[in-house]
């Protein structure tokens, strides 16, 4: 009994020295990010401070036609508006096929599932076909409205839909709700962590959406910041400094939706094996 | 009566009110090119002109195209690291995780933020930490008084790409498994210590195959993500070196932009796609075990 407390305590440190380990890469990024350029191979520890490469990144890359910032902001603009429609969409059709009893809703609910079977890539091609016949390629809706409704977030509203007893609908229907008041202030904040897995997992997979804004997006001004970070790593590789600032940038968003979110990554893990 | 089902039809207005801008929705940008996707390969395109009926062509090509062979091996050769890495690093992390007496949610955390980080930033952060005279290759040097050409060697290359993906997903994995571990009874234990069974014996007879579920789960992400593993080598090894880290989705993204043949690379798209389904139904049909708790 007693040896296994031992191991059990030995567990515990190794494995957290290990999640140190872990996040070691992001330490080495944030400190090198503020490190004079010759030093961030050579030491760990900074022998001085220096702001220059977020200068470099957010004054002088306007000069080299690589604005960070605005990437920053597109970034930002272009996820939030994917993740906002995606919850707002979701919730609507995940309500009409689960709750109202009608044939249409059934074969939808059936076609979502058969959808979510395909594979993203297999359309990439045939999209940019579509995006280019539309004469949308280089335009903010090119990365924005094909992305706007979610099969998956679909299914994950239908399912925490479907657990909400029947008797919190009629209990508004008697006060006299109408339908869109019982989605959004009934049958909604009761499915919150759906809610919030949805958002976080949809935010987090457009601002880390690369294959695609590259396909599309050729025009500097409008590219998102994980395209014009490639780009200009590309093109500077030797700038390190300045790549290593972008990649803190780059990196900020989704760790403090994460952060602010996990209980709910948690939930979502645990559901995605049912 | 009248009154429920002239609100039953109410409902169902409602309902196709809802549904069908959705349809609409989905046949533009689903639909549409799903049908685009059925033209392209069968056709010949060059994005300009009029696509001319090729029947199987651009599937047969396949069999002659020795960049495409070079790809199934290089994905066989990602799949051979990755799936027994990924595989026990997480199931060891799910058991140690369920030993561990403080600093769970520390733990937890530390190693799921490597999940939720950007594939771009994490690539070029890992191409610098572990570039020829990069951070790492100095500490070996100091310690060992060598350095490793992590990128620069085919076989180096692949496992540390894998390296890298394992970093980013054993906290999520681990914790699809140690989800699954809670749910095994701990009256099975108990039971199999009365009758004399050891710790060898408890993981191999009880939590193994009990954990079947969660390990063919974890298997099929690994498998999927594999076929389409694209930021990482396009970012770092551009796909080289010798074109050993070159990935389906490389191929697909240079042969229909940088070759200009959008129908092969629609062609690329659906075999990889089917590749990974078939790859997949095998793997389920082999291992997977119904499980219950009686």
């Amino acid at each position: 009994m007693k040896k296994q407390e031992i191991g059990a305590y030995i567990i515990t440190f190794l494995l957290i020295f290990l999640a140190i380990v872990w996040i070691y890469p992001y330490i080495w990024l944030f400190i090198s990010s503020f490190k004079p350029a010759e030093d961030i191979y050579t030491t760990f520890w900074p022998k001085s401070l220096t702001l220059d490469h977020y200068k470099f990144i957010f004054i002088m890359a306007n000069r080299f036609e690589r604005p960070f910032v605005r990437a920053f902001f597109n970034s930002l603009f272009i996820s939030t508006t994917v993740t906002f429609s995606v919850i707002i969409t979701s919730a609507l059709v995940g309500y009409a096929i689960s709750r109202i009893k009608f044939k249409a809703g059934r074969t939808l609910f059936n076609f979502t599932i058969w959808q979510m079977l395909f594979p993203g890539f297999m359309f990439m091609i045939p999209l940019f076909v579509l995006i280019r016949n539309f004469n949308w390629l280089n335009t903010y809706q090119a990365l924005i409205v094909p992305s706007l409704t979610s099969a998956w977030g679909i299914f994950m509203f239908a399912q925490a839909f479907k657990t909400i007893p029947e008797d919190y609908v009629d209990a508004a229907r008697m006060d006299g709700a109408n339908d869109f008041w019982i989605i959004f202030r009934v049958m909604f904040p009761l499915a919150g962590s759906t809610a919030s897995i949805v958002g976080l997992f949809t935010f987090i997979g457009i601002w880390d959406n690369f294959l695609w804004p590259l396909m599309v997006m050729k025009d500097y001004n409008k590219m998102p910041l994980s395209v014009l970070l490639a780009s200009f790593n590309h093109e500077y590789a030797s700038y390190i400094g300045p790549i290593l600032a972008g990649s803190v940038i780059q990196t900020i968003p989704m760790v403090v939706i994460f952060l602010l979110l996990r209980r709910y990554f948690l939930q979502g893990i645990s559901m995605s094996l049912r | 009566m009248s009154k429920r089902s002239q609100f039953g039809r109410k409902e169902r207005v409602f309902g196709y009110s809802i549904i069908i801008p959705y349809i609409a929705y989905t046949a533009i940008f689903w639909g549409y090119p799903f049908v685009w996707m059925l033209i392209l390969a069968f056709t010949k395109w060059n994005f300009f002109s009029k696509p001319s009926f090729v029947w199987l062509d651009n599937f047969l090509k396949m069999f002659t195209d020795s960049v495409f062979l070079q790809i199934i091996l290089n994905t066989l050769n990602f799949l051979a690291y990755l799936i027994p890495m990924i595989l026990i690093s997480s199931l060891l992390f799910a058991l140690a995780l369920k030993k561990v007496k403080f600093g769970r949610t520390f733990i937890m955390l530390s190693f799921l933020i490597a999940n939720v980080s950007s594939g771009v930033a994490y690539s070029l952060l890992f191409s610098n930490l572990f570039a020829v005279n990069g951070p790492v290759n100095r500490i070996f040097d100091a310690l060992f008084g060598v350095t490793i050409p992590w990128f620069s060697d085919p076989q180096l290359a692949i496992f540390s790409i894998c390296l890298i993906i394992t970093w980013k997903f054993i906290g999520y994995y681990g914790l699809i498994l140690y989800a699954g571990l809670q749910q095994i009874p701990q009256s099975l234990y108990e039971a199999a210590e009365l009758d004399g069974a050891n710790g060898n014996v408890l993981f191999w007879k009880i939590t193994l195959p009990l954990l079947n579920p969660s390990l063919v789960t974890v298997t099929v992400l690994a498998i999927m993500l594999t076929f389409g593993i694209f930021t990482e080598p396009y970012l770092i090894t551009g796909g080289g070196p010798m074109q050993r880290t070159t990935t389906f989705m490389i191929y697909m993204y240079d042969t229909a932009f940088k070759r200009i043949d959008p129908s092969y690379a629609t062609t690329i798209a659906i075999v990889t796609a089917l590749l990974s389904y078939g790859l997949v139904t095998l793997i389920r049909k082999v291992f997977e075990r119904e499980v219950s708790f009686v």
